[in-house]
């Protein structure tokens, strides 16, 4: 056969696109459950570190245990989409958290906050995913940026998109202040603005 | 004359290592040898998709029409750089969300490409895949050898345990984690290799 022909061409490409299509799918979907099981253990992780809850051992189910014990987990109608509500109600340690999530500098990034139930302060915040770039806008993930947000005020007098800040403001000492991450300035400006948006809806949706 | 299987390995491994010879896949030698269980993945992944890469483009070598050579070749090796990323995904993935985007830019890694358009396409399966191999440990070996400074210089850990006793006699250069550190340790590593080990 001529191998400079256009049927030869065409033939042999898809033949190609076909064959290695398919070892992919067979790889994708034998790992699956794998995959869907990773994805719960992280999940189940960061809500029990976003609640500070003590949990014993790694393994998924001392993570399921732990939510199991400590948190009602619940959904609430927000406009067309369902959000989901953590509620933590040991005395003492009473929080409310919330899915959230807004569009970073490349793509969406999904997180939860925890309030005090009167919604005044952040005891954590953890973010479940995001494309920010590796050792820049990736760095919201990592523990002392997040930390940063443990105990934070939420000055609710102020306009909406400066209740909380990430990054530099006329008082450095602002009780409701975090510091930006350097090198990211795009990543830490788009989560001040989604942080704030969503912090405002919550307190619609608690008053609801 | 075909070259011998200990040629092929030897050109891989020191003569003609992609990394310190040849300059090549440097995106990825900066970026994850920060921690030495990142670097493993990474290496891991390398390997795999150089070794069958090359098996398969010169598997296929006297099917694939000149004028798409490169678009197949591309798709070969997307391919096993997608299966690597799922298995990753899978077994790791917590090494998988920090050096996820590296696994993707192997499709675009230089020596695989490289080996597989001027070796694989012009040679025997095995020995191509002999030539796939070498190249990937031969990445794979500086790449370790500059991750077993950087990490317990950056973090005072080695594979995450922490060094015995670091806090009584070790404090962490910051530098050696972030990007600097890596072209520092790269710059030496080269340095190290051109002058003393290929002259050996």
């Amino acid at each position: 056969m001529n191998k400079k022909s256009m049927g030869y061409v065409l033939g042999f490409t898809l033949l190609v696109c076909v064959f290695f299509g398919t070892a992919v799918a067979t790889v994708h979907y034998s790992t699956l459950d794998m995959l869907r099981k990773n994805e719960a253990l992280h999940r189940n992780r960061l809500i029990c570190r976003a609640f500070l809850l003590d949990v014993e051992g790694e393994s998924p189910e001392a993570y399921e245990e732990a939510i199991r014990r400590h948190i009602v987990i619940s959904k609430v109608q927000d406009g067309a989409k369902q959000r989901t509500v953590y509620r933590r109600t040991d005395p003492g340690n009473e929080a409310v958290g919330f899915d959230f999530g807004g569009m970073g500098f490349w793509d969406r990034i999904n997180g939860i906050v925890v309030l005090t139930p009167d919604l005044g302060q952040i005891v954590n915040i953890q973010f479940f995913d995001h494309k920010e770039t590796p050792g820049l806008g990736a760095r919201i993930e990592e523990t002392w940026f997040t930390d940063q947000f443990k105990g934070l005020r939420i000055d609710w007098a102020k306009e909406r998109d400066k209740r909380v800040i990430v990054g530099p403001s006329p008082d450095p000492n602002a009780r409701n202040r975090v510091d930006a991450i350097t090198g990211a300035t795009q990543t830490s400006m788009a989560l001040m603005a989604f942080l704030n948006a969503e912090l405002d809806r919550i307190r619609q949706l608690e008053h609801e | 004359m075909a070259a011998s299987p200990r040629q092929i390995l030897q050109n891989g491994l020191w003569k003609e290592n992609p990394i310190y010879r040849q300059v090549l896949g440097i995106c990825s030698a900066l970026a994850v040898t920060n921690l030495v269980a990142n670097t493993l993945f990474m290496c891991f992944g390398v390997v795999f998709t150089v070794t069958l890469s090359n098996f398969t483009v010169s598997l296929l070598r006297n099917y694939i029409p000149i004028r798409v050579r490169m678009i197949v070749q591309v798709l070969i090796i997307a391919s096993y750089v997608m299966m690597v990323d799922i298995i990753i995904k899978a077994l790791a993935p917590d090494i998988h969300r920090f050096i996820g985007p590296y696994v993707g830019l192997i499709i675009t890694n230089c020596i695989i490409m490289g080996r597989a358009e001027a070796f694989a396409s012009q040679n025997k399966p095995l020995p191509s895949a002999l030539d796939g191999l070498a190249c990937g440990l031969g990445y794979s070996m500086v790449l370790l050898a500059i991750a077993l400074v950087r990490e317990p210089l950056g973090f005072g850990t080695l594979l995450g345990y922490p060094l015995p006793g670091r806090e009584l006699w070790w404090h962490s250069w910051t530098i050696m984690v972030m990007p600097p550190g890596a072209f520092f340790m790269l710059g030496i590593a080269t340095w190290i290799a051109r002058a003393k080990v290929s002259k050996a």
